[in-house]
This record gives structure tokens, sequence and C-alpha cells, in this order.
């Protein structure tokens, strides 16, 4: 079960490597607008690390092993800001998972919720400053509210995911406070912000490979 | 050829010559009737009939060469184009909201506060809209009190003036009652006060004290009123709504995690203006929103771009029909929404010909493989100064100093990303920093060479971290000290430096960056660890000399790095930008640029502001390049700070001038000055040994 | 009934790592004129770490398969690394085990690859990557087999199918990655992946073919 499990993560982790690759232009442009135009490679730099470090890890690596895992290789590849920002979403997640390992679909919801609280407790932000946590919070939000409804796995996926749209779409009009685009003020307006649209994308790949 | 598009003046060689030219044109306007008609109009001011007589023609004709001298860009008429710009945002505003009007006051530079400008806007529009027999109600505010201070009307009958909500017991100038008396009195209509508080403890009491028959007639006062100002308020963490102490901040964080991003007329609204329901439904006793969306006139008085998302709500939310901003808020206002502004400089005649300015796309550099720099820079750096630095572990984004650490001595750590050299690596050594973690450009180092850097300089006395504030470094660094004490039991303590004095408010000091200012923070923390303080003693004097430090730096050309080969952010060519930080974070003001003493005194009066020094005391100054800037400037600018300290009475104890903390290729200076006392004057000139300082 | 014996098969990943390297240039030229331009550099670092802890150890072919995908995972990064990785893999774990293998086991060892690279992928046939090779040369293998083909002929089918594939991505507009920024201009080149795809296909088809008791 466990094993089945972990076969899961790491594929989740795998899938996240291969979208963001795919997407790397596209983050890196919208980044260009608001900061220095790397997200994308930053991004894709952390994913590729945490598949290579994954790739060797012991095939009885539990989940909650495989996030922790991920939480080294990511923090080591990138520093900078996102580096501290998902190794800690990996650690808490890797704690969430710890208890039940074969990830129910109130796992699932857990491991959300889990890695926002770790971005936002790293990140001291809070909504509406323009930052990954504008798609974060609201889709730890409907995983939380999709567990509480013990709904299956496929409703939560899209909640969460339409929820993390709807906030990555909405930071168009925020100004950024946080991280290094504040440098931008009211420049940064009209721009999505880079770190929730690749929030978006996280999700979705973890929906796809998620959802049993 | 049809005559109106011949040159004009050719006199009776072609269809073209006016058909009632005058006998005799003076010379000065060479042959050219228009020319002569023209400069009487708008020059000398004289009407078309005392024209037609001047020149001996017919008033129509008169009325005629006037409009072809228009139409064939003879005379150009033009608006200054802050004030054409204003005016096209405001009528973008008023077109994408369906606003009754809209007035937009233009950018100054920074000239005068924006509350000010936008308090004084505001009171001329009222000065049009207010008009006898209004019931005008005034929610509370800075911008609502700016405005009924600069208003002054006294030919008005039967005007009354309603408080829009209760009172408060928070201590502040612009409190409900003090916006609405000023109000009353600059126009003097009778006032209406709300004789309740604000907020009330439950909804019981609420009720009860609505049913006071007094609250009630204020009440109906309130509803009655036909006109309404206000100001909308930001929900970001520095805002006034945090600060005045108006709500309770526990309800201020519940109100936020349910997605509200302002407040109007002490009502809480989401980003699409819907109210947002919390802790204080039922508690408040003031116009509700439905009410205020009631009445006929709303005017809402707001500015500056941390309140775009709010003010884009409370449009959004149609609580606003007449809406008095500033050029660059309104802007953000449409560039948030996604509505494109016209370019007013692109309409009419069209291109002027001028050359795009970033006409150069990339930037030339020394490079092999753009991916490499960090790696490569570094080698190099190993290469010339390994006599001072040496890698941990063979890791060259971990360098510890030959000679610094040892038994017994608080350890040093200093950091941050590439890109500022000689910063942070050249002030590593013996009596300065004995570890520096370095990582990517502009970017911070991940926890792992701080780690390493941690445990190399650490002597069993404790670890003191001391690096820029920056939302990168405090994480990566903060999560290396976690890992010190729970792996290495190392015990870390962190010193921020918030030296530019430009970023952020005097309020909001420990929100500032930290840029070349570090250089004396380093020279001081190091010489404090080298002298074999506690870590306790270590950590006060490094605080204090980050406190006595201020700097303020001027970009004139951007950046570029060496991936993109891009300009990192643009600056006009006549511009500069005063108070830009090390990564090209905006300044307090972009302005015109100006002479070297006058970019001097800017600066050095906004640090004498702070800094409080009389006469006699000392200071150690540092004049910095941010990359291209030569010595030669520098020096211009020093010989500058030296006659201002001077005239203080102020005395240099010790001065650098060259490239301390530099933006890769920024152009540009930035002056720090650290405030000495007798303590941090005997540390400054403790020796140290360094690839870049050596002192002693 | 046609099997090859999987402990002797495991030079077929030599002689796969071979192609991959010599291949190089050609496939970032390819790479270049629509991607990043690199996909050769990346194939041929790892394909030849993989051959170098390959070399002189005479290990099965699920074995040397996993060895495989484990470098492209842990070493070459981007997306080629995770998708080959996970289809090597995944190879070698249906095949692992199986002393013979005959047309039925082959066919389940090509479809776990490929539901491998579908569960961390999100393109489709028609998207202009790597699965325009590998779906039709799998169906074809399929379709081979329900014929009533000999496996020996089914893998030529397999070979020509993968190859066919591979070409069509010419005419194909690129929806995925770096490539599908230029929209209709990635019309008229190869694909990169479908390329690499291809030639992986044919030395294993050919490998396995040579091996046929």
């Amino acid at each position: 079960m466990s094993h089945e499990a972990a076969r899961r993560i790491c594929r989740m982790f795998q899938r996240i490597s291969v979208d963001i690759d795919a997407e790397k232009d596209r983050l890196s442009d919208l980044d260009g607008a608001i900061g220095d135009a790397d997200h994308g490679i930053t991004m894709s730099l952390g994913f590729a690390a945490v598949t290579s470090a994954l790739g060797r890890l012991d095939p009885e690596a539990t989940p909650s092993d495989l996030f922790k895992a991920a939480a080294s290789a990511f923090l080591d590849a990138v520093g900078a800001s996102t580096g501290p920002l998902y190794a800690t979403a990996f650690r808490r997640a890797a704690q969430a998972v710890r208890s039940h390992e074969a990830l129910s679909v109130s796992a699932q919801a857990e491991i959300v919720e889990a890695m926002t609280m770790g971005i936002r407790e790293r990140g001291k932000g809070q909504r509406g400053d323009k930052t990954m946590l504008d798609a974060w919070i609201p889709a730890a939000e409907a995983a939380a509210e999709a567990r509480e409804r013990g709904e299956e796995a496929s409703v939560m996926w899209a909640n969460i995911v339409a929820a993390a749209e709807a906030g990555a779409k909405a930071t168009r009009s925020m100004v950024a406070a946080r991280g290094r685009a504040a440098r931008l003020g009211e420049r940064s307006l009209g721009h999505v912000d880079p770190g929730a649209a690749s929030t978006v994308i996280i999700l979705r790949a973890m929906r796809e490979t998620l959802v049993a | 050829m049809a005559p109106k598009t011949s040159t004009a003046g050719k006199t009776g060689q072609s269809a073209s010559a006016p058909p009632e030219a005058a006998d005799v044109i003076p010379l000065r306007y060479g042959d050219d009737p228009y020319v002569w008609a023209c400069w009487l109009y708008y020059e000398d001011g004289r009407t078309q009939s005392e024209i037609a007589e001047i020149m001996g023609i017919s008033r129509a004709t008169v009325n005629s060469y006037l409009a072809d001298a228009r139409s064939r860009g003879i005379v150009n008429i033009s608006l200054e184009p802050s004030r054409l710009s204003s005016i096209t945002i405001a009528q973008e505003l008023k077109r994408h909201f369906h606003l009754q009007d809209c007035y937009v006051v233009p950018n100054d530079e920074g000239k005068e506060p924006l509350i000010d400008r936008l308090g004084k806007a505001g009171a001329q529009a009222l000065a049009k809209l207010i008009k006898s027999g209004d019931t005008l109600t005034i929610a509370w505010g800075r911008t609502t009190l700016a405005i009924a201070e600069n208003l002054a009307m006294s030919n008005l009958q039967d005007v009354t003036v309603v408080q829009a909500t209760g009172g408060t017991r928070a201590s502040f100038s612009y409190t409900p009652e003090q916006c609405a008396f000023t109000l009353a009195n600059a126009i003097g209509a009778k006032l209406i006060t709300i004789t309740a508080p604000a907020i009330v403890s439950s909804s019981t009491v609420r009720a009860a004290l609505l049913d006071e028959a007094l609250i009630g007639d204020q009440f109906a006062a309130l509803s009655q009123s036909n006109k309404a100002i206000f100001g909308v308020s930001s929900l970001r963490p520095n805002s006034t709504i945090h600060t005045s102490g108006f709500f309770e901040s526990v309800s201020i964080q519940d109100y936020l995690s349910k997605g509200a991003v302002g407040v109007v007329a002490g009502r809480f609204i989401d980003a699409m203006g819907q109210p947002v329901s919390g802790p204080l439904d039922g508690r408040i006793i003031g116009l509700s929103l439905d009410k205020l969306r009631s009445i006929g006139m709303r005017i809402a008085v707001a500015g500056g771009f941390d309140k775009v998302p709010a003010i884009l709500a409370a449009l959004r939310g149609a609580y606003v029909n007449v809406l008095i901003t500033d050029a660059a808020t309104g802007q953000g206002i449409l560039n948030a929404e996604g509505v494109a502004v016209p370019d007013p400089r692109q309409r009419g005649r069209g291109d002027t010909g001028a050359a795009p300015n970033n006409f150069r796309t990339q930037i030339k550099k020394f490079l092999n493989n753009p991916d490499n720099v960090v790696e490569e820079l570094l080698q190099g750096i190993l290469k010339a100064h390994g006599n001072y630095l040496a890698p941990i572990n063979g890791s060259s984004r971990a360098l510890v100093a030959r000679n610094g650490p040892r038994d017994g001595k608080v350890g040093l750590v200093i950091g941050g990303g590439t890109g500022h050299e000689p910063c942070f690596v050249g002030y590593v050594g013996k009596g300065l920093a004995d570890a520096v973690a370095v990582g990517n450009i502009f970017s911070s180092p991940p926890p792992a060479p701080i780690l390493d850097c941690t445990r190399a300089a650490s002597g069993g006395k404790g670890v003191l971290y001391v690096y820029g504030n920056y939302a990168g470094d405090v994480m990566n660094f903060e999560m290396a000290a976690e890992m010190a004490a729970e792996d290495e039991e190392i015990e870390v303590r962190t010193v921020l430096t918030t030296d530019d004095i430009a970023s952020s408010s005097l309020e909001d000091r420990e929100g500032r960056r930290g840029v070349a200012g570090n250089f004396f923070v380093f020279k001081i923390a190091g010489a404090a660890c080298d002298r074999g303080l506690s870590l306790d003693e270590c950590e006060a004097v490094t605080r204090k000399a980050n406190a006595r430090t201020f700097t303020i730096g001027v970009a004139l050309e951007p950046c570029s790095l060496p991936q993109t080969r891009r300009h990192n952010f643009e600056i006009g060519p006549d511009e500069m930008e005063i108070g830009m930080g090390i990564h090209g974070e905006r300044g307090v003001s972009r302005d015109r640029m100006m002479t070297a003493d006058e970019v001097t005194d800017r600066i050095m009066d906004r640090i004498f502001a702070e800094m409080n020094a009389v006469s006699g005391d000392r200071v150690a100054v540092l004049v910095n390049s941010f990359g291209a800037t030569p010595l030669m400037e520098l020096y211009i600018l020093f010989r500058r700070v030296e006659q201002r300290l001077a005239a203080k009475n102020i005395h240099i104890e010790a001065n650098w001038i060259g490239h301390y903390c530099t933006s890769l290729d920024m152009a540009g200076a930035s002056i720090s000055i650290l405030h000495l006392d007798a303590e941090l004057n005997d540390l400054l000139h403790h020796p140290c040994d360094t690839a870049f300082l050596r002192v002693g | 009934m046609q099997t090859f014996n999987n402990a002797d098969a495991g030079a077929i990943v030599l002689s796969m790592a071979e192609r991959i390297v010599e291949n190089r240039a050609y496939l970032s030229e390819i790479d270049g004129k629509i991607g990043d331009g690199d996909h050769g550099v990346n194939m041929a670092k790892g394909f030849g770490m993989a051959a170098e802890r390959l070399a002189g150890k005479n290990l099965s072919l699920a074995q040397s398969l996993d060895t495989l995908g484990t470098v492209l995972m842990t070493e070459i990064g981007g997306s080629m690394g995770p998708l080959y990785g996970v289809m090597f893999t995944e190879f070698a774990e249906k095949i692992d085990g199986a002393e013979a293998i005959d047309s039925a086991a082959f066919s389940t060892m090509l479809h776990a690859g490929l539901e491998g690279i579908q569960s961390i992928g999100s393109a489709k046939v028609g998207d202009k990557t790597l699965l325009d090779t590998l779906v039709p040369a799998v169906e074809a293998f399929d379709a081979a087999i329900a014929d009533g083909k000999t496996f020996a002929e089914a893998l030529d089918a397999l070979v020509a199918a993968a190859e066919k594939g591979r070409d069509s991505t010419i005419d194909l507009v690129a929806k995925i990655g770096r490539a599908s920024r230029l929209g209709e201009r990635s019309l008229g080149v190869l694909d990169a992946g479908a390329t690499s795809c291809a030639i992986i296909l044919k030395e294993l088809s050919l490998g396995a073919a040579q091996r046929l008791q």
C-alpha cells in the first residue's frame, strides 16, 4: 500500500518537473514583467533536482521520505526565496503524511494544507501580497472544505485547482508587497505573479497524478 | 499640387498665396503672412479684428489663416505632458467605470506629499460640487481631513454636514468627529455628529443605541445625505487601517483571511467590491454600504499605489461615482483592470521620429557561458585572494577566512547574492568576517553553504550573522540558524542591516533594506568579534552600528544581468532615481537629472534629518559606486559631502571612496554615513586585513 | 514461439547508447530549430553515463534498462530526464525476473513504458512530441501480433511505424514546451524527442530480433 503511494508521489514530482519545464519560458516571461525573468529557470532547476534526488532514493522509501528528500534537493538547488518556501512546504507535507502513508483523499487534502502552512510560516506573508500564497491559500481552503465534506478525490482536486487558478488570476490587480517584485510597486500591476502561476502548474500536476 | 498642402508663404508664386496679402509684411516675418498672423494672435495677444486691421485683410481671412496655420503645423498647441496624461487617465477612468466625473492630479515628481496634493485637489473639486441646500456625509481618514483643511467656502446656505460613522477611542488626528467638524467649519455648514461609538461591543448594544431618540435623529439626517465624501483605505500591512487602532487588529486579520482588500466608510469590501462579513458584523454604527450606494453623488478621494487594489474594489462595487486620485494611482488602477491608456503623445500628428529608448537589446559583457558566471567569478577570486580566503569542504559557495576563526571568539558570518562585488567576499579576513556564503546573482545563498560557514566560523562562543534585510536572505539564513541550533548546538544571533533610509519611512525602520552601509556594519561587527567580546556584546554594538548608518543611493542608468543581458529596469534619458536599491528596487522619486551638488544636497538633507548630529560629532563616510560610475564622479560627490559636513562642524574621522557595494553595471552612486560615538570610533580603527579593506 | 533471453540481452542498451551518442549533433541540431538545442547533448550525456556504468558487467536487459532509467532520471534534468527515465524504469520493472521474453511480455513492457510517460506528461498524439513515435509503434506491434505475425515480423512493424511516426512530426504544430511558443513556425521540422525515440525503439527491436530463438 505504502509502496503504491510512494510511487504516486514519485510520479507527482516527475510530472511537476515535466510540466514546469514545459512552461518554463512562459513563467520567465511573466517574471520578466515584474522580476528578474528567472522564475521559470529557477523552478525548473529546483524540480529537476527533486526528480534526480528521488531517482536515487531507496525503493522502500515512504511518501514522507520522498517529501523530505524533495525538500533538501529543492533547497540546495535553488536558494533565493523560492528555495526555502518550497523546502518548508515539502517538509510540512512530509510531517502531514507520516501518519497516513496510504495517501487517502483526506491525506491529499492535508498535503495541500500543510504545504500552504509551510509557505506561510516561512514567508510570513498573507493573501493579497501578490505572491504564490494568493494561489496556495485559496487552494488550501478548498482542500480543507472538501476534506470536511468528505468529497471524493476528483471533486476535491477540481475545487483546489479552480481556487488556485482564480487566486493566481486575482494577482493581476495586486501590488507586490514582498520579494523582489515589491521594488516595482505599482509597476507590478496588471501582471500575474509568476509564483502564483507556477503554483497552478504544480497543483494541476498533483491532481493528474494523485487522483487514482 | 493642392493649395492646402503647398509650402506656406510663397507669396505671389502659387495658388496658395493668401488672396488679400498686405502690401508690406514686416521683415521679421519673412514673406509669410501666416507667421505674422499667428505671431499677432498667439504672442502679442491681439484679437482677430485687430489683426485684420494691422494686416489690412478681412477678419474672415485672419480666421482662416489661424486655422490653416494649425493644420499645417506652423502653430502647435501643446499641453504640458504630465497634465495631458493625467487628463487622458481621467477620461479613461471615467469611461471604464461609468463615473460622473473624475479628476486626476498630475505627477509632480515627489515635490509635495501626495496627501497634500490630494487634499488640495479634493478641496478644489468640492468647491465646485457642493451646493447650497446639500446634506453632505463625510467619513474619516487622513485624506478626507486634508480636504477639509484645504477647503474654504463662504457663499453656501443651508448645508448640513453629517458624520458618516460613530466616534473612536483611538488617538489619531483624523477621527470621524474631527473630519466632520473641520469640513462643517470650512463651509459654514450645520454639523451633525453621531454621538455613539463607531464600533460597539455587541449587536444588542448597537440596537439599544439606535433606539435612542438622539441617535435616531442623527441617523435620519445621515439618510438625508445627497452627497458623500470619503477616502478608501488599503489593508496592506503598513496602512493607516492597522496603525490607527480604529479596528481591533484581530478583526482585521479575520477580514483579510476572508479576502477583504479595502475599507470604504468603515466597511470591509473584497476585490470585487462585495461586502465581507466578519466579527464586526452588527457592531458597527455608521453609514452602511447599501446606504452609501444610494447617495446620489459619492466622491472618493484616494491615492498611493498601495491603495490600487482597494480603490479598484470600491470602483467595481460602484461605491464611487466621482473619483479624485493622482496620475500614478490612476494609471495603476487602469493597468490592474487591464485597460490600456492611449499614449497622448502618439495621438494626432503621430510619430515624432524619436528613436526607441532601448534600440540596443543586448548589453555587452565579458562572458564565457552566462550560466557559469558565478563559478568563474569565484574561481578568479580564489586565485586572486587565496591568501585571505579558502573554500570550505571544497565548495566555493562557502568561503572561510584563512586567518579568521579561532577558539573563544564569536564567529562572524556574512553573505548574500553575487553581483555586488567586492561585497561580500571582499570583507572576509582577520578582524572582519570569518566566513561568507555566496549566492547566485542578486539571489540569497541556500542554507547549506550558510551552515557550512557557521560551522567553520564557530569558535565555541556563538556565531553572529550580519546580512542585508531581504526576504530571500532572511528565509535562508533563518533556516541555517535553525539547523545550526538543532544539529550543531551553535548559538546564532542575527543583525539585519537596514541602512537604506530611502527604502521605507522612519516608522518602518525595520522594513528597510541593507545596502552599501553593510560595509560599516560588517567592519564594526568584525572588530567586536576580533576583540573577543561576548555574543551579547557583539550583537549589541552591531545593532548600534546599523542604527547609526545611513545610506541613500541614486541610480542614473539601469543594470543588466548576465543571463538576460537586458536592462533590469528603465530610466528615461534625462531622469535619475533617488533612493534606488542595489538590485534596482524602486526609490523615493524619479527626478530630472540634477547637478552633482544638487544630488548630494538632496541626499545629505535627508540623512541629516535622520541622524541628529550636532556640531563636533564624528562620522565615517563611504561614497560608493554602483558599478559603472567612475571614481572621478565619486570624488565630485565626496567634495560636496565634505562641504556639507564641514558646514555643520561634523568631523570626518575616516572616508572610503570607490567600489564597495555594487549592482553589476548600474550607473549611480550611494552615500553612506556612519555616525560615530566613542565605542564605534574605537572599533572602526581596530585593525583588519581583507582583500578589500585594510585598517591599521 | 519466438523468445529472447533476458540475461543475454543487456548489450542492447549499450548499442542504444552508442546510437544516441553518435547522433548527438544531429539531435541537437533538430532541437535547435524549435527548442533549446540541447537535446542531443543531454541525451548523449545520460546514455553515455549509463553505458559507462554498464560496460563489462554483462547485466540482463531488465537490469540494464533499470540502470539507464535511473541515470536518465537523476542526471539529465529538463523534461526528457523524467520522461525517458520513467519509460525505461517501467520497461525494466515489467520484464524483471522473466527469463525468456516473448511477444506478449514485450508488449506488456512497451505499454508500461508508454503509460509511465503518459502519467507524467500532458502531451497527446499529434502534439509533436516523442509520443508521436511511441504510440503508433506500440500499436503497430500489437496489431501485427493480433494478425498472427511472428515476433520478428511484429518488431519490423514496430520499427516501420516508429519511423513513420517520427516523420509525421514534420507536419505537426508543437503544443508542448518551448517549441509551442513558435506556433505555426514549428511546422516543417522534426521533433527531437520523436527522433531520439525512433532511434531507441529501432535499436531495441533490432537487438531483440537478433537474439530471437
